[in-house]
């Protein structure tokens, strides 16, 4: 078994090495595309990043019935924790309802103090956090259904509307990321095509003695495999040392400040990661949808 | 060793290969295929080694019936057969040495044991002092040694030699045909050679065969060439 592969990668080396210029042009191409492929994944990941914030940011806030009795909160507030998309609900009594007014005024906020006690007309209430990918208006419209609910609001339809068009820059990433890895496997297929019309004669002696189809078939996969990783070698440098000049420039924070940034360990080792792993994967495939098709033997 | 039964061809596009082929080869037999081109030698080859799979009767090789062979299998059998072709097939890259491994590394032999077997057949067709040869380096006569020992190197029980003298002069093709002949005899293989070398048929005397629009029109034990315009 240790014997046969060794013998498979001094075969899928040479096969490199006989068409190096072939080689070096599908890997290339691999290049290239794994370097977009490696922009939009961190454009991808840092605006899951920013979406997460924002969501997290945002909370509804349930204005309870001034008729709801006392012990009907707790029900209240376990009905909410039903609604699925609800991450955590947390109850604020008038008191602290009063509290949180007084401290958004500041000094005028003291004028509220008179307020105190029974002449508190503020509503009790609950501020309710979301889970991700949820979106907050369809939790909100099926919060305000339930009977005590006086009202629900969250922070406005703008940040809903940011968030959906991160979400649809994010959908819209990943068919780029797809489109791409296709064309690499196209171009890498395109490759282990000619190596294998290179050594037909070798295949030809190779049945005669009595390889097996896989014996046959691995070099050239692994051809493929090698083309693959070579080409993921550049977008991984320029991934790794790219973006950690990028976020330092940015002091880890874009535009405003608001909105923070992935930091670069462990992020750039994450898409280092799926980098080689893609070019290993569009090599793979690549190389056998070549070898499925030439090598195929029918009697 | 080698049995046809009743053995028919027809390929995809209607042509008709061969026709009820009753054929017995023994253990350590040499036998010759003669006939003219279309008579259903190559079909009748293929048959043999697996590439092709009868349309009715029976192959069998080594009591393995070969038409019924499952795909995977295929290879497997092949390492029981040889085969030589008329233009040596050597892979240029690759030394002397390396032609002749190059077969027993596909069935993943130990590398000890395959230096120690391609020695001994280098021996056996009289070229180890080529080990490091290159094939265009080499002879005519010389490359199809390699490719000889290149397929008895796995000590086949069969070796079919096609035509294996075609592109050589006479002189050469007799050394060639002693050779198969002392392979015949010191490794007990089998062989079945198809050729068109009539002085080589006559001189080198073996059961032979003669085939004609896919049928077997002769099999004299005592060999020789026909001369005879009704049979060839």
């Amino acid at each position: 078994m240790i014997r046969a592969l060794c013998r498979h990668f001094r075969e899928a080396f040479q096969g490199i090495f006989r068409h190096f210029a072939m080689s070096l042009s599908s890997a290339s191409a691999v290049t290239f595309a794994l370097i977009l492929v490696s922009g939009m994944m961190l454009i991808i990941g840092n605006i899951s990043q920013i979406t997460m914030d924002l969501q997290e940011s945002v909370n509804i806030f349930v204005r309870i019935d001034q008729d709801v009795e006392e012990d009907r909160v707790a029900i209240l507030q376990m009905a909410i924790e039903h609604i699925e998309g609800v991450n955590t609900v947390t109850y604020s009594d008038k008191d602290e309802e009063l509290n949180k007014l007084i401290e958004e005024f500041g000094e005028d906020g003291k004028m509220f103090e008179i307020y105190r006690g029974e002449n508190n007309p503020l509503s009790r209430a609950f501020v309710v956090e979301i889970k991700q990918n949820y979106k907050i208006s369809d939790v909100s419209a099926q919060i305000s259904k339930i009977p005590g609910v006086s009202e629900a609001v969250f922070g406005g339809t703008n940040t809903e509307m940011f968030i959906e068009m991160l979400t649809v820059i994010r959908t819209g990433g990943v068919v780029v990321v797809l489109v791409l890895a296709v064309l690499a496997m196209f171009l890498i297929s395109n490759t282990i095509k000619i190596t294998i019309a290179a050594r037909q004669k070798e295949i030809s002696i190779m049945r005669h003695v009595g390889a097996t189809n896989s014996y046959i078939r691995m070099p050239f996969v692994l051809e493929g495999i090698f083309i693959g990783l070579m080409g993921s070698v550049i977008p991984i440098l320029i991934t790794i040392m790219g973006y950690d000049y990028f976020y330092y420039t940015m002091g880890g924070k874009l535009i405003t400040g608001l909105l923070s940034l992935q930091p670069t360990i462990p992020f750039v080792f994450y898409v280092s990661g799926v980098l080689a792993a893609m070019g290993v994967f569009v090599g793979f495939v690549g190389s056998i949808i070549s070898v499925n098709k030439k090598l195929r033997w029918k009697r | 060793m080698l049995v046809l039964e009743n053995v028919g061809k027809t390929y995809k596009n209607g042509v008709k290969a061969l026709h009820d082929i009753n054929l017995n080869i023994e253990q350590s037999e040499f036998v010759y295929i003669i006939g003219n081109t279309g008579s259903g030698k190559s079909t009748l080859i293929k048959l043999i080694d697996g590439e092709e799979v009868p349309t009715k009767g029976n192959v069998k090789v080594v009591g393995i019936n070969v038409g019924k062979l499952k795909h995977s299998k295929v290879p497997l059998y092949r390492r029981n057969i040889g085969v030589v072709f008329q233009d040596f097939r050597l892979l240029e890259h690759k030394t002397v040495f390396e032609n002749v491994a190059f077969a027993l590394e596909v069935i993943n032999m130990k590398k000890l044991d395959i230096r120690r077997r391609v020695r001994e057949v280098l021996e056996l067709v009289d070229l180890a002092d080529k080990a490091n040869s290159f094939p265009h380096e080499l002879s005519g006569g010389q490359q199809q040694r390699v490719a000889i020992a290149r397929a008895i190197a796995n000590r086949p029980k069969l070796l079919i030699a096609d035509e294996p003298t075609g592109n050589l002069d006479p002189m050469t093709s007799k050394t060639i045909i002693d050779l198969l002949e002392k392979i015949n005899q010191e490794e007990k293989t089998t062989i079945l050679m198809v050729t068109h070398d009539v002085a080589l048929v006559d001189s080198n005397r073996h059961r032979t065969i003669v085939l004609q629009n896919g049928y077997i029109v002769a099999d004299a034990q005592d060999g020789g060439y026909f001369r005879d315009q009704s049979i060839m």
